[in-house]
């Protein structure tokens, strides 16, 4: 195998490829990338048998080939060396770069024992716009929870209904809800049987926080998405990587049931100005499990933390509110997630009790909601 | 995945583990599970089609070398996508998002698990014999852990133990629809611990168990033997205790006379205040009797029910006796009386329950076997003087159902096990017809007896 390249082209997506590396991984083989010089192209491929990533990078080969090497050491070496075109070669018993000013020689494993990423990709069933992504994906997947023992928390409902796809992820503290999102991007509309080819499926949140960030730095606009129920598999698909995942078996908690349907308090506010308020209540909050109290007034939310050996400090935030006035606390690392990972400048925030979930909503978009569950805390007055 | 495709996976995997590397084996083996075997095809699930790949490429003889082994016969193994481990584990329920819609539909009064609605202290007939329990038991309801912890009620069946502890959860439940009451019997007890054992989630059942405000244990006698319930219920009390929780427990008898229940436990059982309720008087019978009628809209005469309860001993006995002369009278479109009640009840052929005397018994297997009482009561065994005192053993447990070591007492001091083993084999013989005719004959000798 020989091939050249840039080695800025080479760089940034190795970065990306090693997000399917996994450290604790036990087999020396999956901290390997498989590198594949074929038929013109260049591939890079990683995967911790969760999930897997297929790069392929513009390379000019003069010799087919494939080998494997230490995902670890290649990124770091790459990433320390000047920017330059190397070349790479096959040699005996390893793999040597050659740069202007560089050489270097790599180890290798063989090839047979990489596990092959997919066989085929499985049904094409809708095409994402970056722009979906971007929004609405990243509104989503913080709310899912990073715990693999309770598998269907850990990932996103993604559900077909009469107007557009339902995103749903939470972890038993919070949670995320958008409708209408993917209108009409279904690739096989399903007109008649509607009901029982209506797409529902829980995919793990950690390959669309990859999806998030593989969208980040690439210039293609679109990703094809390709779901196989029998090989229980996922793929998400633009013009130079693959993302391979897998789908997750388990039922989605009802969702709906949780809801509120109704508050007794509401009140609109500018989503920085809560934002910063937190900020600076966290200072404090920090130092007792991040609780951060809410007292909504009229024209007002009062935000406020203390830390008895520390101090504390109350924030006044304009707001306007319709309804009762009302106290309320949460977990100011939920606020702050939830407030970081959204966009709108007026939100709202509904309530009917300090131990009711609180919901917030973007103001102008009944699409999607936000919900936190409370922290019980003891009344001052008591 | 059936049960015994789990047992035989487990064998299959220890044998590859031994084969594979440490590593191999965690990352590939560690999750896979056999879904079915069926006409030499087993299909082996794994989560990912990665997982699967390497498998394939890789394990393949060796999966298919230790499954031979097992089915002794060439064995065809495909690998199917799927996370065994995923369907198992779902307990989103113990978030706090999830479990808070729960508490909030509580407040329909009159709708815990298990509990009648309809067993409430206003239901309850009280007269002498059931004054005492009564009394603690409306205490306990008023002031729940602090009054008497544990409340321990006993008393032969049919005497209203269950309403007794369903009112007081009734009554704790109405008050404050927040207190967590958990109403359980004994024996759903001991499966909760079998089961919590069995899924190894023994974590999850002591939650629940140990975070309550009312904890009611029904017919606490069926732990006798159950040691790890009794374990499990041990700390379970201590720590309800601790946290100034209510206990009431019932049963059949004392706490001191339960068999095979460990000291520790009965010295609590009998910690706090321990009431015991008599059989059902005959005034109490036409209460209830009353009261019952009540429940089903009939305007019962004072007569009637006087009737009904002589005839009846135990409140269930008195349920059925009053269901009977309902139905008839309302399908023969009759008014209730007294003298209908009395024909109702002959023609229906209550029957007359013949109490023998211990003596009688003995007395008749003599006559039936030529024997001399001395001889059954004396220490001689040949085989035929074995076979008649173990057939008296028999029929006093099961006519006069009195206990192994009162028998034993009868029968010239014999050791309770002795009996216990009599009477099993006496149990074993009845298979055999004509040992049975024998039985029947000895026992239509009695009622002979009794009715002349």
């Amino acid at each position: 195998m020989k091939f050249s390249l840039l080695s800025k082209n080479l760089q940034k997506k190795l970065l990306f490829v090693n997000h399917a590396i996994s450290t604790r991984s036990q087999l020396p083989i999956l901290l390997n990338f498989l590198i594949e010089a074929r038929k013109g192209k260049l591939s890079i491929s990683a995967t911790d048998l969760e999930i897997g990533i297929i790069a392929e990078i513009p390379a000019k080969i003069e010799e087919e080939g494939a080998v494997t090497v230490s995902a670890k050491t290649l990124t770091e070496l790459i990433g320390a060396i000047p920017l330059d075109k190397i070349i790479f070669e096959t040699e005996k018993g390893g793999l040597r770069l050659t740069g202007e000013k560089t050489k270097a020689t790599f180890q290798v494993i063989p090839t047979e024992d990489f596990p092959k990423l997919y066989e085929d990709k499985g049904k094409e069933l809708i095409i994402l716009k970056k722009e979906t992504i971007d929004k609405d994906f990243s509104k989503i997947v913080f709310a899912a929870s990073s715990d693999s023992e309770r598998p269907a928390l850990s990932g996103i409902l993604i559900k077909e209904e009469k107007e557009g796809f339902l995103l749903v992820a939470t972890d038993g503290y919070r949670l995320s809800l958008k409708r209408h999102v993917l209108q009409n991007t279904r690739k096989n509309p399903s007109d008649n049987e509607k009901e029982e080819n209506a797409i529902s499926m829980i995919v793990p949140s950690r390959i669309i926080r990859e999806l998030v960030w593989m969208g980040k730095d690439s210039e293609s606009e679109e990703v094809a998405v390709y779901v196989s129920k029998e090989k229980n598999q996922i793929i998400f698909s633009q013009d130079d990587i693959v993302l391979i995942g897998r789908l997750i078996e388990a039922e989605f908690p009802n969702f709906e049931k949780i809801i509120p349907t109704d508050f007794s308090t509401k009140t609109i506010f500018e989503r920085q100005d809560l934002q910063e308020a937190i900020k600076a209540g966290y200072v404090f909050a920090r130092q007792t499990a991040g609780i951060i109290k809410f007292s909504v007034k009229k024209n007002k939310i009062i935000v406020s933390a203390n830390a008895p050996s520390v101090g504390e400090d109350t924030i006044e935030v304009d707001a306007k509110t319709t309804g009762e006035e009302n106290d309320i606390a949460f977990n100011a690392r939920y606020l702050l997630d939830f407030l970081s990972n959204t966009t709108g400048e007026a939100m709202s925030f509904e309530m009917t009790g300090p131990l009711n979930p609180g919901v917030f909503k973007e103001v102008g978009d009944t699409s999607f909601m936000h919900l936190i569950m409370p922290i019980r805390v003891q009344q001052e007055s008591a | 995945m059936r049960e015994e495709n789990s047992v035989l996976w487990k064998k299959i995997l220890g044998e590859i583990e031994t084969e594979v590397s440490r590593a191999n084996f965690l990352t590939l083996f560690k999750s896979t599970g056999l879904l079915s075997l069926e006409d030499g095809v087993a299909s082996v699930a794994a989560p990912s089609t990665m997982i699967i790949d390497l498998l394939q490429k890789r394990f393949y003889q060796i999966i298919k070398k230790t499954v031979d082994k097992y089915t002794n016969i060439d064995t065809k193994i495909i690998f199917v996508p799927k996370n065994i481990n995923e369907k198992l584990k779902e307990n989103v329920m113990g978030t706090p998002l999830f479990t808070q819609p729960e508490e909030k539909k509580k407040p329909f009064v009159g709708h815990l698990p298990r509990v009648r609605p309809d067993y409430t202290f206003q239901t309850l007939a009280v007269s002498s014999t059931n004054q005492l329990a009564y009394v603690s038991a409306t205490t306990v309801a008023k002031k729940i852990g602090t009054a008497y912890n544990p409340l321990f009620i006993y008393g032969p069946v049919g005497v209203g133990k269950t309403h007794l502890m369903q009112a007081i959860a009734n009554e704790v439940y109405a008050n404050n629809p927040d207190k967590k009451i958990i109403y359980i019997t004994s024996e759903e007890f001991t499966n909760e611990v079998v089961e919590a054992i069995r899924n190894n989630d023994t974590a999850r059942m002591k939650r629940r168990f140990r975070s309550i405000d009312l904890l009611i244990v029904d017919d606490v006698q069926f732990f006798a033997g159950k040691d790890r319930a009794q374990e499990e219920l041990f700390h379970t009390f201590n720590i309800l205790v601790d946290e100034g929780a209510q206990i009431v427990l019932s049963s059949d008898r004392p706490p001191s006379e339960i068999k095979k229940l460990e000291k520790r436990l009965s010295s609590r059982f009998a910690g706090g205040l321990t009431v015991d309720i008599e059989a059902a008087d005959f005034e109490l019978r036409c209460a209830i009797l009353l009261i019952k009628a009540k429940k089903y809209n009939l305007d019962l005469p004072i007569e009637v029910a006087k009737k009904i309860a002589e005839k009846a001993h135990d409140s269930r006995e008195l349920e059925g006796l009053l269901l009977k002369v309902i139905t008839i009278t309302t399908s023969h479109n009759t008014q209730i009386t007294p003298d209908l009640v009395e024909e109702v009840l002959s023609r229906e052929g209550v029957e007359e329950k013949h109490f023998f005397r211990p003596d009688e018994i003995i007395k008749n297997i003599c006559m039936f076997y030529d024997l001399k009482e001395t001889l059954i009561k004396g220490p001689k065994r040949d085989a035929h003087i074995v076979k008649a005192r173990q057939i008296a053993m028999y029929l006093l447990k099961q006519e006069l159902s009195l206990s192994y070591v009162e028998i034993g007492n009868i029968l010239g001091g014999r050791d309770h096990t002795t009996i216990m083993h009599g009477v099993g084999k006496i149990e074993k013989l009845l298979f055999n017809k004509v040992f049975l005719e024998e039985i029947m004959g000895i026992k239509s000798l009695l009622k002979n007896k009794a009715n002349n």
